[in-house]
């Protein structure tokens, strides 16, 4: 029996698989199948102060290898999301709440709610690339980033992990000043869009949306090696994992667990299976003994 | 990959009901569905149906979008990707076909010489492809009475012996059928129901229509009664365009 545990952003998992953010992870009944399935973790969709109900769609577009979405990150707001938190727990593993706001002091006040929840972490959305006011509009001000980190990791006991975007000119800046949190979370989608030359319109209603699957891994790959290498910082690689070997390059790029999300549209909650027992196989063929013998190892 | 297709024929069905025909080569089985994209508008789940060789949709308008559908004719251009989701797992032997509402047109592309209608509506103005049954097959169930029976779906099942019956399918609003899974649970039948929940993504990632964590976009829309008896959600509650959770009434 092949060891898969890990320590990623201050949380021990029994694998380096978790579900990603955004990705069925609104309802808790369907958060619990998914760890029931074999995700060692879940991510929530990311939580805001009030109510939203996301875009008109069409909210994704399909292409070959690769989602572009722009939900606009419909959520039930923090006070109504504690009961989807409970139901997913009962599974027995970690439950991780993302959350989004535009100042450290709503980031604190979320964080507080989810704490009360029962969270083993939160992950800072500062990353999604298609609403205005939150997400990259907040994770591309290093000032503002770093305010928000050290604000939350003065007074919150959990883990607090930092979703960090593509879309910035230097990842290596933003990633300093989130370099206080656990752990950094690499990447979330790369701001995209698609227009349908017969309607002679973009496809999504809200014009722009992030790109997701496995188009973007090499993008993803690149970011967390950069930042393993600049930062040598806690990683948790995201970005068109579709196998073990999508898996085991980001480990070996940095990343101490990855997270799974575009991969279930193709292959469904069978896809945590799958590439467990491809990184068992592998290891055993390798002659690995554990997940933290191969994090970095690549980095040169 | 969204394709663009050209309807050949429309059909009134109803005064607010309509069927838009076009010619596909995809193949869609029975229960499967389209997201059907209205360029300026928004998009919407809908089921195809076979018939006479050619493929359709039919629109129920209820908003700005299917009120745009409805407004097409020949010649105009519809919008989709698909097809989506499990089909019914059979599609032949005695069928009891069981619509509420817009659900028959979820249920059309299985009527044949061996099926029998249980076509239930709130009045008769609303009741649904009656014609393509065999004379005699289809039990018409109004709310007002205005035609056939006076009543709800499940109150025309009583009179039945389902068991002659090789595969029951249901398909409407969530509370008649959860009314007709209460009354058919535990009785030995092969039930398969086809669900409707509100879709956004309609590719099983965006977490809307999930039914005790199953998606109905890729998990269903159908589900056998064995699955369905094990469904804390079903008939109780569903969440909301935010992602806030509904009770039902």
């Amino acid at each position: 029996m092949i060891d898969l545990r890990t320590k990623a952003g201050g949380i021990e998992l029994d694998t380096p698989l978790i579900l990603a953010s955004g990705i069925l992870d609104e309802n808790g009944y369907t958060m619990r199948r998914i760890l029931e399935a074999g995700a060692a973790a879940v991510v929530t969709k990311s939580i805001g102060v009030d109510e939203r109900n996301g875009y008109t769609s069409p909210v994704v577009f399909e292409g070959e290898n690769y989602i572009i979405n722009a939900m606009g990150l419909p959520n039930p707001g923090i006070e109504e999301y504690g009961g989807e938190i409970k139901i997913a727990e009962e599974a027995g593993k970690p439950v991780i709440g993302s959350i989004f706001a535009a100042d450290a002091p709503t980031f604190l006040k979320l964080a507080g709610e989810m704490v009360d929840y029962g969270v083993s972490a939160i992950e800072l959305n500062l990353s999604c690339p298609h609403v205005k006011g939150f997400g990259t509009e907040v994770g591309s001000d290093p000032t503002l980033v770093k305010d928000i980190v050290e604000t939350l990791k003065a007074s919150i006991d959990i883990p607090i992990w930092s979703k960090l975007s593509p879309n910035v000119t230097d990842i290596v800046e933003i990633g300093s000043a989130a370099s206080e949190s656990d752990a950094l979370v690499l990447i979330n989608t790369v701001r995209a869009m698609a227009i349908d030359i017969n309607a002679r319109m973009p496809v999504l209603t809200n014009v722009y949306g992030g790109l997701s699957g496995n188009a973007i891994k090499p993008v993803g790959l690149r970011l967390v090696y950069e930042i393993k290498k600049e930062l040598d910082c806690n990683i948790i690689g995201v970005g068109g994992i579709g196998n073990a070997s999508d898996a085991i390059e980001y480990i070996m790029a940095g990343a101490s667990a990855v997270q799974i999300g575009t991969a279930l549209w193709r292959k469904g909650r069978g896809i945590f299976d799958e590439i467990n027992q491809g990184i068992s196989g592998f290891m055993k063929d390798s002659g690995i003994g554990s997940i933290g013998e191969m994090i970095g190892v690549a980095v040169q | 990959m969204i394709n663009r297709l050209k309807i050949i024929k429309k059909v009134r069905e109803t005064p607010t009901v309509f069927s838009l025909y076009f010619h596909w080569d995809a193949e869609v089985l029975p229960g499967q569905f389209v997201m059907v994209w209205v360029p300026g508008y928004s998009e919407v789940p809908m089921t195809v149906a076979s018939r006479e060789g050619e493929k359709c949709i039919t629109v129920k308008v209820y908003g700005k979008t299917t009120e745009r559908l409805g407004n097409m004719g020949e010649g105009e251009f519809l919008y989709l990707r698909g097809p989506y989701g499990k089909p019914f797992s059979s599609s032949r032997g005695k069928k009891l076909l069981i619509g509420g509402g817009s659900g028959m047109a979820s249920l059309r592309s299985l009527i044949d010489e061996d099926s029998t209608g249980i076509i239930a509506s709130k009045t008769s103005d609303e009741i649904l492809f009656e014609k393509d049954f065999k004379p005699g097959m289809a039990i018409c169930v109004t709310e007002d009475g205005s035609r056939g029976m006076k009543g709800l779906a499940p109150d025309a099942i009583n009179n039945l012996d389902l068991t002659q019956f090789d595969t029951i399918y249901v398909c409407g609003p969530e509370m008649m059928m959860k009314a007709i899974f209460d009354m058919l649970r535990g009785k030995e039948l092969n039930v398969e129901f086809s669900f409707e929940r509100s879709m956004k993504c309609g590719i099983g990632l965006c977490d809307s229509c999930s039914v005790d964590g199953f998606q109905v976009c890729r998990d269903g829309p159908t589900f056998h009664i064995k699955e369905v008896e094990n469904m804390a959600e079903f008939g109780k509650t569903r969440l909301a365009s935010s992602g806030k959770r509904i009770y039902m009434k």
